[in-house]
């Protein structure tokens, strides 16, 4: 387990969360409840479709639950009397198909969030953000725009437009789903330093196992609609871990006992006929 | 160690050049400048060319001799070590940006001859003259990709490129650089076969064939007599000054429109698209009263406005405003919502997203929008001034109707179509200066 960060544990209790669009209740989420621990790299591994997207918006306050209730240490973000969180800096999102603003720079993007918190001088953010930058292997990129750089590239001034609002968990929703395998391999490894430099908690959404295993402190399995923990994996395999992690005998036992469970929810799932989303 | 610097004639080293794979196409023109900041040099064997973490300042071309390179370990190179010949390449990370340090070690294995080319003048270079630079950037790229294949360093590689198309696109403004490349390829040309071909109709089809339809009309000789006439038989010429403030009244007209339904048709679509409350009050109006063309607003419009002129530009005003304001709507509904969330995430206020993400997310779609609007403000002018006014493109083409003077009318109506082109031209620079973001992008996409 992780030392150092004392902050960012989110408690999952009990979360229900019920859409009824055209008046036919679908439930989402049910009766789902997870421990998050401060610092730790949690794993949400589903199929498409299967929900955790919904959960992920909950915590960021994009959604509201319809029961339950959501604490980040130990502050209440959300629970059945006020349904939506309020979003805030000390939760951001990676979004699955990425969001840095296609009409500013790389380093305005990063230096997005305290431009606007306004906490900082100008010339405060900017000396951050470059340095944030250059930590991240991300010098000399700082005045193209996004458009310019590779998608790898991309994801990487992301997150560290996340972190530099000093965030008390990052919520990843699918980052590296449209990367080529060798890019997301790159990525992986460059996650793990920076997460070694950062310690922030991470609540990661993915349908790969293998990155699951890879990245997580623990994974969480979870069943297809409606959507609730159906295994829990602790992987421990020490953290810094690096590519060599995934040939190791450890990492291949942890794949064949729960490539199982997932298999069997992905079956669900297609012959449930679910989407993509 | 190194031997002296050797002076070598240009004619050898483009020699050496030319068999070398990255220069092989350049010109002659252009290897003779990149052989002015080179030289070549002597090792002996065991001669260290350079280590690990040396500053990376000169690419080395290999004329004679073995030379072996060696990447460090945590370069993860599939082939880390190679021997190097006659007609290869490195120290390439000259030209990487990010790299200012070796990242192998190179030794002299057997008395070895090579050409030094430093790296900054040779990115300078090939800057100013971007198609060969791309040429042989592209060619290091695949090189470097072929001899090495480091998955690091594929970032770096696409980065290579990316200097070099921002390098082009940066050297010269970015419209420059659009209008050389037009001029390089074939579409010029081809607009002016199209516009020959359709001159070329004409000609033929009133004056030479007389068929049916086109008697009547008028012939492009007689046209383009009377427009450079210095005595022109029905009045309005090149050289007559009614003609130049016809078009200055359309044109003044046509602005004042064009300003007010951008003033005012832009925040209203920002509205429209930012607020639901907004919308659903006056978008119903909005689409009712749209379908309405400008022609029936006429009588309203003399009846609404005691001076004429303000009339015009209210009727020619109208339908710019529409199609500003309903394509800055859409452009506001096409801002993905993962952009909204982002900004919200990163502590933005509501003022801050519409500021920062809303306006310059909906800007191509405003743009857009723009294009159109300066193209309808033409259509309605024309109909405007033919229904009142005194001057104008328009009222030009209607008084001649009446007198019956059709090479007037003719000359009325090509000269509608270039200022027309001309002013959609200018919001389109306006455009493309305000979204360099987005030249960017498609400057990249396009290659």
């Amino acid at each position: 387990m992780p030392q150092a960060a004392a902050r960012g544990a989110i408690r999952i209790d009990d979360v229900v969360k019920i859409y009824d669009p055209d008046g036919a209740a679908v439930m989402a989420v049910d009766h789902c409840s997870l421990d998050i621990e401060a610092g730790e790299i949690c794993m949400i591994v589903g199929p498409s479709g299967c929900g955790k997207t919904t959960l992920l918006n909950a915590i960021a306050g994009f959604h509201e639950i319809t029961s339950g209730t959501i604490t980040l240490d130990g502050e209440i973000l959300c629970d059945t009397a006020h349904p939506k969180a309020e979003p805030g800096s000390d939760r951001i999102v990676v979004f699955q198909n990425g969001a840095l603003f296609p009409w500013k720079t790389n380093l305005e993007n990063v230096a997005f969030g305290p431009t606007m918190q306004g906490e900082l001088t100008r010339a405060e953010v900017v000396e951050k953000a470059m340095g944030m930058m250059a930590d991240a292997g991300l010098a000399g990129v700082e005045h193209n725009f996004p458009g310019e750089i590779s998608s790898g590239m991309r994801r990487r001034v992301e997150i560290v437009r996340a972190l530099m609002n000093d965030p008390k968990v990052l919520l990843l929703d699918e980052p590296y789903r449209a990367l080529d395998s060798l890019t997301k391999s790159v990525m992986h490894e460059a996650l793990l330093e920076i997460y070694y430099k950062n310690k922030v908690t991470i609540f990661f959404i993915t349908h790969d196992l293998e990155e699951a295993i890879f990245l997580g402190h623990k994974v969480a399995i979870m069943t297809t609609r409606p959507c609730k923990p159906k295994k829990i994996l602790i992987v421990d395999i020490p953290h810094p871990r690096d590519y060599s992690a995934l040939t190791s005998k450890r990492f291949r036992e942890l794949m064949e006992e729960t490539n199982e469970a997932v298999h069997e929810e992905a079956l669900k799932a297609f012959e449930a006929g679910e989407k993509e989303g | 160690m190194e031997q002296a610097k050797q002076p070598v004639k240009t004619e050898v080293m483009l020699d050496i050049f030319k068999r070398t794979m990255p220069f092989q196409v350049v010109s002659d023109a252009m290897l003779r400048k990149i052989a002015a900041v080179s030289w070549r040099v002597t090792y002996e064997p065991g001669a260290v060319i350079y280590d690990a973490g040396d500053k990376a300042d000169d690419i080395y071309i290999v004329v004679s001799g073995k030379i072996e390179h060696a990447l460090e370990p945590d370069v993860q190179a599939r082939r880390p070590v190679q021997t190097l010949k006659a007609g290869d390449v490195f120290g390439w990370a000259a030209l990487l940006e990010k790299f200012p340090a070796r990242l192998a070690r190179a030794i002299c294995i057997e008395r070895a001859e090579v050409v030094r080319i430093n790296g900054d003048e040779l990115l300078r270079l090939l800057e100013s003259d971007p198609d060969a630079g791309d040429v042989v950037m592209s060619r290091f790229a695949t090189m470097i990709r072929q001899d090495y294949t480091v998955p690091d360093l594929i970032a770096q590689l696409r980065s290579i490129h990316r200097k070099l198309h921002a390098a082009d696109i940066q050297g010269m403004n970015p419209t420059l650089y659009r209008v050389s490349l037009w001029l390089k390829s074939p579409r010029p040309y081809l607009m002016l076969i199209g516009f020959a071909l359709f001159l070329g109709f004409w000609y033929l089809a009133v004056e030479v064939w007389k068929l049916p339809r086109f008697r009547e009309m008028p012939g492009i000789t007689g046209v383009i007599k009377e427009w450079i006439s210095k005595d022109p038989t029905y009045g309005l010429s090149l050289y007559t000054p009614e003609y130049y403030e016809h078009i200055g009244m359309s044109v003044w007209r046509v602005t004042q429109a064009f300003f007010l339904a951008t003033i005012l048709g832009v925040p209203f679509g920002l509205f429209l698209g930012w607020s639901k409350t907004f919308k659903e009050y006056l978008f119903p109006v909005f689409e009712t009263l749209r379908p309405i063309p400008i022609l029936a607003w006429v009588p309203l419009a003399i009846v609404m406005f005691v001076a004429t002129e303000s009339a015009v530009i209210y009727l020619t005003f109208l339908a710019s405003f529409y199609a500003t304001a309903l394509n800055t709507m859409l452009g506001v509904d096409s801002i993905d919502e993962s952009y909204i969330r982002a900004a919200d995430c990163l502590g933005a206020s509501k003022w801050q997203v519409f500021r920062h993400v809303i306006v310059p997310g909906a800007l191509p779609f405003i743009f857009t929008g723009l294009q159109i609007s300066v193209g309808v403000s033409w259509f309605s002018l024309v109909a405007a001034e033919m229904v009142s006014g005194q001057y104008g493109l328009g009222y030009v083409i209607n008084t001649s109707y009446t007198m019956v003077r059709y090479p007037t009318i003719v000359i009325g109506m090509i000269t509608l179509g270039a200022v027309g082109y001309i002013t959609s031209a200018i919001v389109r620079l306006v455009g493309d200066y305000l979204m360099q973001w987005r030249l960017r992008e498609l400057a990249m996409g396009g290659r």
